[in-house]
């Protein structure tokens, strides 16, 4: 399959994928900064006692988790307009990736605080730390090192979901493939080329992974 | 029954076991032991190929060790390991542990094999637990089933690797008594522990390793009286007082 | 407006129907053939066998690191270039057991891991051939482990066979897609089509979150 490959079709189309690549990085870095944003904020109201606070937190992260990001990202591109809110499809795609993406990173530093030990919050408390304090100085410190990993995942994740974007006529690595493929009847070196170009940034980030996770071993663990 | 002659096992460079040369007759019981890192756990695991080694022979029951997959196999069912963690298969009841290797092992039909597990889980004294799951059983009860599941291959030879180091003190001796009767009945043991009353109650012979080496090896009487070698005297006071 | 509209979106509820059952017959038949071909994926990924280990996990790799849109135009077009036609569904089953096994591979391979090394050293000495120490003490335990992330992997692949609407397939995705053609009222269409994922999902969530708290329960 890979021996009847045109690779002068795939230099040829080089500028096309480096655009679609530059336009995924681009849509997928503005989607986890909004997650970021969307996942801190969830997550703090999850954790909260007040069930007004919480409920909606929760509602929104099962929510999520229990539908495709395909169905949401439909659900705002059809339903905005509606509402009256007409914006680019970009600004959509990348509502949607947020809003997708928010979910899981609220799950993951939740679990990364509910991991620290009772024991700690005690220690802070016995010591006259206030809520806010103890949050700071010892919870968040503590609950950061497990979470790294996963959002490092969380982020591969949201590339790949980045593609998604192609069907509401977002330019980027998927479309420009597509593109190549249907164009010049060329799938296989559309399609293979921007595969690779995804599992440039896959290995990236799993190798970033990797050597954070080894850089940060808790002393006294192998 | 053993026949060790001019061992040799290397972890890289580290020299594990060096140049060990025993010989255990059937029906002897052996007791090794040594400081920790000494090589004794190693030493018994290459008894029943769960260590291999790189230089000199090893024969148990007429088999030469290193040989087939299907020969050790054929071996390992007649030499029975006890571990120190007892690791009894979680998912299984106890009558369940000691059924599992008759059946698919020696074959042995489903009902005779539960004849035998039920006899031999009595004879331990757990005729009541034979329907409990190891993480409701207590360490000594676990070692017991252990041990029965070991005995219900019907081995010529048994191991056992610290079996009572991992249990509450006041369980150690449940699984000592199991193991003295199994010594009067005339099995052949190899047992590597630190419970000297044990060694001087059953064994015939005493093992001291350090650095991987035999260093000492005598009847108990000999061995705990008048101790040859400076780190054997050193060891035994430093076991015996506790 | 609104009760009217919701009428009309009723009126299509033989689509909706059609897109639920699609959805439905897709995901358990992937999830079927993903879990056999993952297993298989895993035993090879934790085996002995270094190099098929590493021929495998560069397989895995390539599944994991694209996306699954990519995945399907890679199955749905360059799989007739190379003589293998495939309806829709086909090419959609195809893709969806292929990446469900890469995944669900990479599950099981952790859980075999995480068996003690006790557990089929026991086995061994006991005169176990490899094949039955896999059988009946190494896998059992393992697929207790992985249980929970099991099914966490179902609802993902529920979620990925929405994907599929890409090549034509009217799965629920797609229903919603054809019903807001006629319905202009996205909010409305996607939010009874995204209900509709969330009966189906949310159930498999609550047991997978239900299955992990009582694993740490016995843990500890």
């Amino acid at each position: 399959m890979l021996g009847n490959l045109n690779t002068r079709v795939m230099l040829e189309y080089l500028p096309d994928i480096w655009q679609g690549f530059l336009a995924t990085l681009m849509l997928s870095a503005a989607g986890f900064a909004g997650a970021m944003i969307i996942g801190i904020v969830a997550c703090a109201l999850s954790i909260q006692p007040l069930r007004w606070l919480r409920g909606p937190a929760v509602v929104y992260v099962d929510a999520i988790r229990a539908t495709p990001l395909l169905a949401q990202l439909y659900f705002l591109y059809f339903g905005l307009p509606r509402l009256g809110i007409l914006v680019p499809e970009m600004v959509i795609g990348v509502i949607a990736l947020s809003l997708n993406s928010g979910a899981y990173v609220a799950e993951i530093i939740r679990s990364g605080i509910l991991s620290i030990p009772r024991g700690q919050v005690e220690a802070g408390k016995s010591t006259g730390m206030t809520y806010l304090q103890r949050m700071r100085l010892i919870i968040l410190p503590q609950a950061i090192r497990p979470t790294v990993s996963p959002l490092i995942g969380q982020a591969i994740v949201l590339i790949k979901d980045s593609s998604l974007l192609s069907l509401i006529s977002v330019v980027e690595l998927t479309r420009a493939g597509q593109m190549i493929a249907i164009d010049r009847f060329m799938p296989i070196e559309g399609l293979v080329a921007t595969a690779l170009a995804y599992l440039v940034l896959y290995y990236l980030l799993k190798l970033l992974a990797g050597v954070w996770v080894y850089q940060n071993r808790l002393p006294g663990r192998a | 029954m053993i026949e060790f002659s001019s061992l040799n096992k290397w972890f890289g460079a580290l020299h594990v076991l060096s140049d060990i040369s025993l010989s255990v007759a059937k029906g002897e019981v052996v007791v090794v032991c040594g400081p920790s890192g000494s090589g004794k756990s190693t030493l018994i695991r290459c008894v029943n190929g769960l260590e291999p080694f790189q230089k000199g022979k090893l024969i148990v029951d007429g088999t030469e060790l290193g040989g087939s997959e299907a020969s050790l196999r054929d071996l390992r069912m007649e030499v029975g390991f006890v571990f120190q963690q007892f690791n009894l298969y979680p998912h299984k009841t106890a009558l369940e542990n000691v059924t599992l290797a008759p059946v698919h092992v020696r074959k042995l039909s489903k009902a005779a094999a539960e004849e035998r597990g039920r006899a031999l889980l009595e004879k331990v004294g757990l005729a009541d637990k034979m329907e409990n799951y190891p993480h409701q059983l207590s360490g000594g009860q676990q070692q017991r089933v252990a041990i029965a599941r070991s005995l219900a291959m019907q081995p010529k030879i048994m191991l056992f690797d610290e079996p009572t180091s991992a249990l509450d003190p006041e369980m150690i001796n449940e699984v000592l008594d199991v193991m003295v009767s199994l010594a009067n009945e005339g099995m052949t043991m190899m047992v590597v522990t630190h419970e000297m009353g044990f060694a001087r109650k059953v064994a015939d012979r005493v093992m001291f390793m350090d650095r991987g080496a035999i260093v000492e090896i005598a009847a108990p009487e000999t061995f705990f009286t008048t101790p040859k070698n400076d780190r054997t005297r050193d060891f035994l006071s430093k076991v015996l007082q506790h | 407006m609104f009760w009217m509209q919701l009428d009309r979106v009723m009126g299509y509820w033989p689509v909706l129907l059609k897109g639920i059952s699609m959805t439905v017959s897709l995901s358990i038949l992937s999830l079927m053939i993903g879990v056999m071909l993952g297993f298989a994926f895993g035993m090879i990924r934790a085996g002995r066998n270094r190099m098929l280990a590493q021929i495998v996990g560069l397989y895995v790799d390539f599944f994991r690191g694209t996306p699954f849109l990519l995945q399907v135009f890679i199955v749905f077009f360059i799989l007739p270039e190379i003589g293998i036609e495939l309806s829709a569904f086909a090419s959609g089953v195809v893709a969806l057991s292929n990446v469900a096994a890469c995944f669900i591979g990479e599950i099981v391979a952790s859980g075999i891991k995480a068996v003690p090394l006790g557990q089929s050293e026991a086995a061994a000495s006991s005169g176990f051939t490899r094949v039955q120490q896999m059988r009946h003490i190494v896998l059992p335990q393992a697929v207790r482990i992985v249980t929970p992330a099991l099914v966490g992997q179902f609802v993902l692949l529920i979620k990925d066979s929405s994907v599929v609407s890409a090549i034509g397939l009217l799965d629920l995705t797609r229903s919603g897609w054809v019903i807001v053609q006629s319905v202009p009222n996205g909010l409305l269409v996607f939010g009874i089509i995204g209900f509709s994922y969330f009966v189906i999902c949310y159930p498999l969530i609550y047991l997978s979150r239900r299955m992990e708290r009582r694993g740490q329960a016995t843990i500890l």
